[in-house]
This record gives C-alpha cells, structure tokens and sequence, in this order.
C-alpha cells in the first residue's frame, strides 16, 4: 500500500494553515494520519516552514510519496537535495 | 524545485483562500472535489478511486470549480479586498509598534487594530499557533 506526503489543511476560516502528515494513500479524508512531519504557514512574510527533516527523511527512503505541494516545501527546506545525495552515496 | 511544484503550492493556496469566501456559492459536488484536492492533497487518481470516476471526469469536476471560484472574484473581488485590509492593518501594527507600549494613543490604537481584525474575519497575529497560546495561559495560572 502505498505512503504518501502531503498537507493537510487546518487553521481558521480565511486563516490557512497547513500540517505536512504522512498517511497511507486509501485512508479516508477525515482519517487518521501515520505522523505529522512539519507544518506550513503561508500567511506570515515570508512562508514560515517547519519539516522534521530527520522523519522526512527516512519517510522518502522508505518509499513514501510525497505529493507536488509537499515536495516543494521539502525542496524549500532542503530535505530533497539531501535525499537525493544519501541516494547517490549507496 | 520545478515550476509544477511552486505553482502546485501557488494554486492550492489561492484556491483555498477563494473557497473561504466562495464556498457557500458552490454545488456540493464542486465543494467536495475542491476540499479533497486542494484542502486535503489527494491526488486526481485518489479521488478517482475514492468516488469511482474517471481522472478525467475529476479533472473536469476541479477545473470547472476553479473557474467559478475565479468568477466569483473577478465579479465581487472579496479575496483582493481581504488582502488590501491585511496589509494596511499589518502597516498599522507595525506603526503602532513603535509607540511607547503603554499610554493613551498606543493602547487605543492597539485596541483599534484588533477590532479591525475582527472585523475583517483575521484571527489575532499569534493565532496561527493557538494551542501555543492555550498552553501559554495555562502556564500563567
């Protein structure tokens, strides 16, 4: 069964914030969650990003996918170019 | 980082500021395809799956309701007025940070700027991080 990354939005009404969750990819919308890896806050200047980069990590080795909006959070916080120098290592 | 993946972001978060205004103005359909996409991240194979229909029809579905969401903003632009408020009441903030912090004209226009907020629907600066602030009054008692 496939892992992916993704956001999750949370926060207020017209006050978006958003959580970066691992979860299997058939688990309902409103479902559980596998772990929460990081946060993203878009309203303050610039973008306040927060990823468990050591989780990212190991989520990434282990296969998860992360989707299009997380992976250019994780592109932003350089959790990808450290993913793919581990990888060309081995 | 590729240019799919920043407009990715882009979108998602203009979409879902749209939906806050415009979401009463939509089909049931439409709000929930758009809160699976775009609040929730699924992508157009999940969602497939989800409600057995084609990626196609998904598509279809999504783009059609992005299209009513731009609509409803190019004909009552609340999202552009919402942004001009924020950034004024921002500016205020910042100007009024200056002020001594206690006397007359600082606090009335601190109290002045929160019914702003308010009134605009904005939650107070540090609210993004209201369980830090719950946790933070309860330290304090």
């Amino acid at each position: 069964m496939a892992v992916r990354i993704r956001l999750k939005r949370i926060g207020a009404h017209k006050s978006p914030f958003y959580r970066v969750v691992v979860s299997d990819s058939r688990s309902p919308r409103d479902g559980r969650f596998i772990e929460e890896i990081g946060t993203y806050n878009p309203i303050t200047q610039p973008a306040q990003v927060n990823i468990n980069e050591e989780k990212a990590l190991q989520w990434l080795q282990n296969g998860a996918q992360a989707s299009d909006t997380v992976r250019n959070l994780l592109s932003k916080a350089g959790v990808l170019a450290k993913f793919h120098e581990l990888k060309h290592q081995k | 980082m590729t240019t799919n993946e920043r407009a990715a972001l882009a979108k998602t978060n203009r979409i879902n500021y749209l939906f806050d205004f415009y979401a009463p103005l939509l089909t049931d359909k439409q709000r929930t395809f758009l809160t699976y996409y775009f609040h929730d991240d699924f992508s157009l194979g999940e969602i497939s799956a989800e409600f057995a229909i084609s990626r196609q029809a998904v598509y279809e579905h999504l783009k059609r309701a992005e299209q009513a969401l731009e609509g409803y903003e190019r004909k009552l632009g609340l999202l552009g007025r919402h942004e001009t408020m924020r950034a004024l009441i921002g500016e205020l903030d910042a100007l009024v940070g200056e002020l001594p912090g206690q006397g007359e004209p600082g606090s009335r226009l601190r109290a002045l700027s929160a019914r702003l907020r308010m009134a605009e629907g904005l939650a107070s600066p540090e609210a993004p991080a209201r369980q830090g602030i719950q946790e933070v009054k309860r330290d304090g008692i």
